[in-house]
């Protein structure tokens, strides 16, 4: 997967090693290195744009967390590619059992939200469906998620298909 | 090579029909002659040491529907046959439980204890008992086989262990159960509610008269905790499953789902040490969308990637393909020649 990183260095020498050589040692493959000299941000230091080829999801959060430790401030994630989207349906009084509070105890997890909705009620009386698409944008966060629908599912008697990859 | 046939139902008639089927491609291909010694059903025991005449027995038993009322059978019960009788293998086909296991558990244990090697096809013990049955045959050094009771017709177990046999196989997820896949495809075609779909698959004898083990999702359980034991070597049981089953599943889901480019089926699977059946949104073009009856199953594996087979999972003779095969296997790994 192609990664792009935003990182800014502190503006000494022997810097820029601090922030390539995880990158080597992950197996990473080096697209491009714009290295700004000149240019420092507002908080000093050096911004450094990094294009990376990287094996997979987890290879970039081990990364990602040697970088903070070697005092490498990653500033921006190529933000794009690291949401995921998850589709779910919601099967029983959905829009009775507070709809609105299902989506805001979703998008109340940083790093999810609720990014589309299409409901189905065939009668006032009779069961409605939901079809929601959430943003990932936080891996981290997709077990807190699961785990929340999990716990909306049970407590409002609703029954929860999710898609394949979950 | 003998045989003590336990059970007499629509898989073990089946057996004999398969046996009859290929009797002469069996020995012109593998020069295998086997023979049933014994057939055992819940009213007795038929027995000849030199080999039962099947087509008669069929016969009879088509008639009446017990192995009692054949010339020459007694009252024998099949525990005995199976401590008595004179055999290399025992064919375990009688009707699963999954709460006891029973009568197949029991059946297993006394043929490994009298070393006679144990094809079945009975989930039950298997989902229930496995670690002790793999240990009591290791221990009375017979052979163990199972391909039929998972997946059926489909060579799942013996695709993983023997051909896939240098890859490690990281997830198992699919099809499991014929009936649920039926009734989510009708839904899914016609708009039908489950009720409706359930009846009509119950007429069409695709549904049992008690529906339940399939439609709650504990047929699909059963198979998966086999094919989690047998292929990734674990020792789980049915209690281990998280199970959810269709009932809940209604048309207007059905028709909001295809909308967005999904189709709802019954999933059983294994990933990283949690095994589960649940309805999942499946992508229309995804390979384990298959339709009506079938099954299917997909192995995600370290070097092959992912490998998915598609087959009957039920069925009097495609059930026989998988236990033949097995028997086969035992024969010509040299066992009772």
């Amino acid at each position: 997967m192609r990664i792009e990183l935003d990182v800014e260095l502190l503006d000494k020498p022997g810097q820029l090693i601090k922030a390539l050589e995880p990158i080597s040692r992950l197996g990473g493959n080096l697209i491009s290195v714009i290295h700004l000299r000149e240019t420092l941000t507002k908080r000093g230091r050096v911004p450094v744009h990094i294009i990376v080829s990287l094996e997979n999801l987890e290879t970039l959060e081990t990364l990602l967390t040697e970088l903070e430790e070697n005092d490498v401030w990653v500033h921006k994630v190529d933000e794009v590619r690291r949401k995921k989207r998850l589709t779910i349906l919601l099967i029983g009084h959905v829009v009775d059992t507070d709809i609105r509070d299902t989506i805001d105890r979703l998008n109340n997890i940083t790093g999810v939200l609720v990014a589309d909705m299409s409901l189905s009620m065939p009668h006032p009386e009779k069961e409605t469906s939901a079809l929601m698409d959430l943003e990932i944008s936080n891996p981290k966060k997709l077990a807190v998620a699961l785990d929340e629908l999990d716990l909306i599912a049970r407590e409002k008697e609703l029954t929860l298909v999710k898609s394949l990859e979950i | 090579m003998r045989i003590n046939l336990i059970g007499f139902g629509v898989i073990g008639k089946g057996f004999a029909k398969t046996l009859l089927l290929k009797r002469e491609w069996l020995k012109s291909r593998y020069g295998f002659e086997p023979v049933v010694v014994s057939i055992s059903d819940i009213s007795g025991t038929l027995v000849n040491p030199v080999g039962i005449d099947l087509a008669s027995t069929l016969e009879t038993v088509n008639r009446t529907g017990k192995i009692i009322d054949c010339p020459g059978a007694s009252e024998m019960q099949s525990l005995d046959a199976i401590r008595d009788v004179d055999a290399e293998i025992m064919v375990e086909v009688t009707p699963t439980n999954v709460t006891t296991g029973e009568p197949g558990l029991s059946h297993m244990l006394a043929a490994m204890d009298a070393s006679k090697h144990v094809v079945t096809s009975n989930k039950g013990p298997l989902a229930l008992a496995y670690k002790k049955l793999k240990s009591t045959a290791e221990k009375r050094d017979v052979k163990f086989k199972f391909e039929s009771s998972a997946g059926g017709a489909m060579p799942l177990i013996n695709l993983a262990n023997e051909v896939l046999s240098g890859d490690e196989i990281i997830s198992i997820k699919g099809i499991l159960n014929g009936t649920t896949n039926f009734i989510l495809t009708k839904m899914t075609k016609e708009g039908t509610d489950f009720e409706t779909t359930l009846k009509e698959a119950q007429e069409l004898g695709i549904a049992e008269t008690d529906p339940s083990y399939d439609i709650l999702g504990s047929d699909t359980a059963s198979k998966l905790v086999i094919l989690t034991n047998a292929i990734l070597g674990r020792e789980a049981t049915y209690s281990d499953v998280s199970v959810q089953g269709i009932t809940k599943i209604t048309p207007e889901a059905i028709a909001l789902a295809k909308e967005e480019g999904f189709v709802i089926k019954l999933i059983g699977e294994v990933e990283d040490g949690r095994l589960s059946v649940a309805p999942k949104l499946v992508p229309e073009n995804h390979p384990l969308n298959v339709d009506g009856t079938l099954n299917v199953a997909s192995f995600t594996t370290d070097l092959a990637g992912d490998v998915t087979i598609v087959g009957r999972g039920a069925g009097a003779i495609e059930t026989n393909s998988a236990i033949l095969s097995d028997i086969l296997s035992i024969y010509r790994n040299g066992a009772g020649r």
